[in-house]
């Protein structure tokens, strides 16, 4: 493999984007929950035609 | 996501010990010198935030929603602005995406020239925005045209993300590319865009400043094709589903792809959005079989237990859910609701359609060009050949599975 001369990463580490893809499966179920609550909040009224510019 | 990546750069350079950008002999080495004032925010200190950054956060989300009011205001106005004038009728097709993202860049210049941009980007969640946005656009997508869609959708993703990926991957190693950059711009180009790249970073154990280019890499391309795509469909006369499939299946990013798909029509839009969908479903899959094989081939870990079902799980971008979850809400609704029901879903369509704009606008503010200087040539050509070849191939396998589609 071409990557032959680079460092050994620590298996043990985390890798150095873990936050990163952490940071996108909380984001994934954050959008998810606040995608459906406007939802339901649109079905139910509490949102009104005419309220959303 | 994508402001995660493209924050990326500034903290490597507080955090990284990296002196050459690897895979790219030309690569200069991330000076000190260009350390910016932004706080650092790597992967051990996320969880220390001071007052200062959630300020910076507040402001900086008021300049994304202010951006986006003018947006609106403009796409509404516009029109009427230049109504029985000589430019009326390029007054009315101008759409809020193309207003959003040129203000966002607009908004890019003016708080990097006033030194904010770094302190204010934890605000420019554009993948957050077009996440809850397409959940949003769920909701005016009957489950029917979902469930016609699916069967397409899922043949061209499996066919296109094959294809691109191993196209992508053979071309880097014939650029003498690194391995985990190599994986990188792979998942990029052929499932979508920065949110795959982030997931292949992670299962290849990335640097932070292959991810941030490859980020940079993804939204430069993204841009142009957000208006080349709908315009070539027009000239090539495309069927709006055959459009919204090649949309879908070509532009790396979601983000992108709503656009391209808004610019191109509605039905347009829904199958691009589905197409999209699916193959971000497949995400979660190709970022385990990196896993696999870094761990098992490229890295040798001894030891490394394979991952499972757990981890495919684990990866999935659970929005896809959500997106699926309103269209099932909204068709049953709409079933019991009558005339009235689709009154309703409207308020839910300006809803999908500010958050989009929240996502535009966030997409031309955490644009930057700097750490695609930092990495050399090659994998701009990688790029751009791997694009020329998911155009083609995308354009072939939308016009032969979505010919006739009827949703």
């Amino acid at each position: 493999m071409s990557d032959e001369s680079q460092a050994r990463p620590d298996p043990s580490a985390s890798p150095p984007t873990a936050s990163e893809s952490r940071l996108a499966f909380n984001e994934d179920w954050a959008a998810t929950i606040l995608g459906l609550v406007l939802l339901v909040l649109v079905l139910v009224g509490v949102i009104p035609t005419g309220l959303v510019p | 996501m994508t402001a995660d990546a493209t924050r990326a750069p500034s903290e490597a350079r507080d955090t990284d010990s990296v002196t050459a950008t690897e895979g790219t002999s030309t690569a200069p080495a991330t000076s000190a010198a260009a350390a910016t004032p932004s706080e650092p925010t790597d992967g051990g200190t996320t969880s220390i935030r001071s007052g200062a950054f959630w300020g910076w956060t507040a402001l900086g989300l008021l300049v994304v929603l202010g951006l986006a009011a003018l947006t609106r205001y403009l796409e509404q106005n516009v029109p009427v602005f230049f109504e029985d004038t000589a430019v009326e009728d390029i007054a009315g097709a101008i759409e809020y995406p193309v207003y959003a993202i040129l203000l966002g860049l607009l908004g890019n210049v003016l708080v990097t020239l006033l030194g904010l941009r770094d302190r204010i980007a934890a605000a420019f969640r554009t993948e957050f925005f077009i996440k809850t946005g397409l959940v949003l656009l769920g909701a005016s997508i009957n489950l029917s045209v979902i469930a016609s869609a699916a069967g397409p959708a899922i043949a061209q993703a499996i066919l296109l993300i094959s294809g691109v990926f191993l196209f992508t991957w053979w071309l880097a190693g014939r650029f003498g590319l690194d391995d985990k950059l190599r994986a990188l711009l792979a998942a990029a180009v052929s499932i979508c865009g920065v949110s795959a790249a982030i997931a292949a970073a992670g299962a290849v154990r990335a640097r932070r400043e292959q991810l941030a280019y490859t980020a940079s890499l993804v939204i430069l391309f993204a841009l142009p094709s957000i208006f080349i795509l709908p315009w070539l469909a027009d000239v090539f006369g495309l069927e709006d589903a055959v459009a919204g499939a090649w949309i879908g299946g070509n532009i790396d990013t979601t983000a992108a792809v709503t656009a391209a798909g808004a610019l191109a029509g509605e039905e347009a839009l829904q199958i691009a959005s589905i197409v999209k969908v699916t193959q971000n479903a497949l995400m979660g899959v190709v970022a385990v079989a990196l896993t696999a094989y870094f761990t098992l081939r490229v890295e040798r870990q001894p030891g490394a237990a394979r991952p499972g079902l757990g981890e495919v799980w684990r990866r999935f971008p659970k929005f896809v859910l959500g997106f699926v979850a309103a269209s099932v809400i909204a068709t049953w609704y709409l079933d019991g609701a009558g005339a009235d029901g689709k009154a309703v879903i409207g308020v839910v369509n300006d809803l999908r359609v500010w958050f989009l704009i929240l996502a535009f606008v966030s997409i031309g503010l955490e644009f930057r060009v700097a750490s695609l200087r930092e990495a050399g040539w090659r994998p701009v050509a990688v790029f751009a050949s791997a694009t020329v070849f998911n155009l083609l191939l995308a354009l072939g396998l939308a016009s032969l599975l979505f010919r006739g589609f009827d949703g």
